[in-house]
């Protein structure tokens, strides 16, 4: 195994961040699903050794991580946080975080190129980073992470703020990395987002992990509750056009330069906004978001059960 | 910090060098220091052209004491001060502030070398610009004749500079690994606590980094052991200090 908890708690203050978690991860993609506030970040947190467990016991190959920095050599991790070094190129900060994994400036330089690569980011490595989208920041948060080749991978919400075509390519690179044997741990809100990556999965919801395993149980919960995608386009009137033509959307609404759209089958939805946005007929789709209303629907009524 | 432990310190500093050239605070630090030689060029012109003559105490006041009044009150008193606490503080707490720290906690460095690392960055940095610039008054203040005696005079000062960028970086480095919001308290420490102490009979004064900067005899060794333990303390704390960020 290659992270193994038990027992764990962490308490901030007298808030209860997790609570009593004992779970087991290996190889693979490992989804860690639950609304905003569960215990995702505290829980990916206490894995990459930021903070202490209060309580309970945490292995990582074998060893404890907290007060170990020589396991980072093994460890990336994609924090769910919008925050860089703006003034700095994306080819200089990866090749400067590479360094600190013990490379000389050559080596550190073909490693950042190569990250940048997996993540489609080459051509414009040498931009400052403070000039990038949103998505653009997320695929550099993902490079840095991947720049030392790591066996276990922790990604904290790697998909927001990515735009469908992205976020496609980044759950097939996600899936990739699950099938090369590394241990990929990946935190969502979104169900329909974990599936396409993993079938195994640890659901959270205030602290504990309240169901662990294969993903389809919990399937047909989610399908009896509507789903929502947020969508901010160029043109948002032509991009509800074109969706409200299919049978998969339930109701449309506007928001602040964003369409709001409510659908009963989210598979299929997604399909067709992903190839909406490739096809570019309805202008360029910036980003796609989904409020968490329909996990915590489905968290509520599993912890209720 | 043994050996292994000095590379991953040399890697931090090489990349926090960078971050505090090109960063939001070099600005800051370019205008600090190059105020006084604004105002050394200013009384120059006006004593070449003789159409001013400061007197003080019926006394005219000559370059040379211009000169030791810019390095004890200007720079001694305000600019390294101002600078240990702005740059001191924000060596981790921008860092943890920004949530960039991450990005370094999740490497296989001690926190420790984090601290050391940028602790050494902005000591090269701050010397940098301080002292060519209280070289650069010197060069303007004191007549050519003048220098060569003077020059012991002006490294004596520079050593000072030096001696109390170290010390109050030190102290700042601390307080800003301890510290949320560190920068408020460093201000009221220099600028409120350092000047009243040092007016106050007793010993309080010497509970002030200006004082042993005053007295430089004894005050070296004092200053080099605050700096020691400020330094360590700093390394402990982050090693042992848990930093949650707010999402």
């Amino acid at each position: 195994m290659i992270v193994t908890t038990e027992h764990l708690s962490k308490w901030y203050g007298h808030v209860s961040g997790l609570n009593d978690v004992s779970v087991t991860v290996g190889e693979g993609v490992t989804g860690l699903l639950g609304p905003n506030g569960a215990g995702k970040s505290t829980f990916m947190k206490i894995v990459t050794g930021q903070l202490r467990p209060s309580t309970g016991t945490l292995r990582v190959f074998g060893e404890p991580i907290w007060g170990h920095p020589e396991q980072y050599q093994r460890l990336g991790f994609c924090p769910e946080q919008d925050a860089f070094y703006e003034q700095m190129t994306a080819l200089a900060w990866i090749a400067a975080m590479a360094r600190l994994h013990g490379m000389d400036q050559d080596t550190a330089d073909a490693a950042a190129r190569r990250a940048l690569a997996t993540v489609d980011m080459l051509d414009v490595a040498e931009r400052k980073i403070g000039s990038y989208s949103k998505g653009m920041r997320q695929r550099v948060k993902l490079a840095q992470a991947i720049v030392h080749d790591p066996q276990l991978l922790v990604l904290d919400e790697p998909l927001n703020g990515m735009d469908p075509i992205m976020r496609r390519r980044t759950i097939r690179l996600i899936r990739d990395w699950g099938r090369e044997g590394r241990s990929v741990i990946v935190s969502s809100h979104i169900l329909h987002e974990i599936e396409s990556m993993t079938s195994t999965v640890l659901l959270i919801h205030n602290g504990r992990v309240v169901a662990e395993g294969d993903i389809h149980q919990i399937r047909g919960l989610i399908d009896a509750h509507p789903h929502q995608v947020s969508i901010r386009a160029q043109d948002p009137q032509a991009v509800a056009r074109h969706l409200l033509g299919g049978d998969e959307v339930t109701s449309v609404r506007f928001e602040e330069g964003v369409v709001v759209v409510e659908t009963a089958k989210p598979d299929a939805f997604y399909t067709r906004l992903t190839r909406l946005a490739a096809s570019g007929e309805a202008g360029p789709i910036e980003e796609i978001a989904s409020p968490d209303d329909t996990l915590q629907a489905v968290f509520s009524y599993l912890v209720k059960s | 910090m043994n050996g292994p432990a000095l590379k991953p310190a040399a890697r931090i500093f090489e990349l926090a060098l960078g971050q505090m050239l090109w960063g939001r605070r070099a600005l800051f630090m370019a205008v600090v220091a190059g105020a006084p030689v604004v105002l050394a060029l200013i009384l120059r012109l006006t004593f070449a052209s003789g159409s001013a003559v400061f007197i003080v105490n019926g006394n005219r006041v000559d370059t040379e004491s211009i000169f030791t009044t810019a390095v004890s009150v200007l720079y001694l008193r305000f600019i390294v001060p101002a600078l240990g606490v702005y740059y001191g503080t924000s060596l981790i707490a921008d860092e943890i502030e920004d949530k960039t720290i991450t990005y370094l906690f999740v490497r296989p460095i001690s926190r420790g070398a984090i601290v050391l690392g940028k602790y050494l960055a902005y000591l090269v940095c701050a010397n940098a610009v301080v002292l060519p610039s209280a070289a650069i008054v010197f060069a303007i203040a004191v007549p050519v004749a003048g220098m060569g005696r003077l020059l012991e005079m002006l490294l004596q000062e520079l050593g000072r500079a030096a001696l109390g960028l170290a010390a109050y970086g030190a102290l700042f480095t601390l307080a800003g690994v301890s510290f949320k919001r560190p920068l408020v308290g460093g201000l009221i420490f220099v600028f409120g606590w350092e000047q009243m102490a040092l007016v106050l009979p007793g010993y309080l004064r010497r509970l002030t980094v200006a004082y042993y900067l005053q007295t430089p005899e004894t005050g070296v060794f004092v200053l080099l052991a605050v700096v020691v333990a400020a330094i360590g303390a700093s390394i402990w704390t982050i090693e042992h200090r848990e930093y949650v960020l707010q999402q």
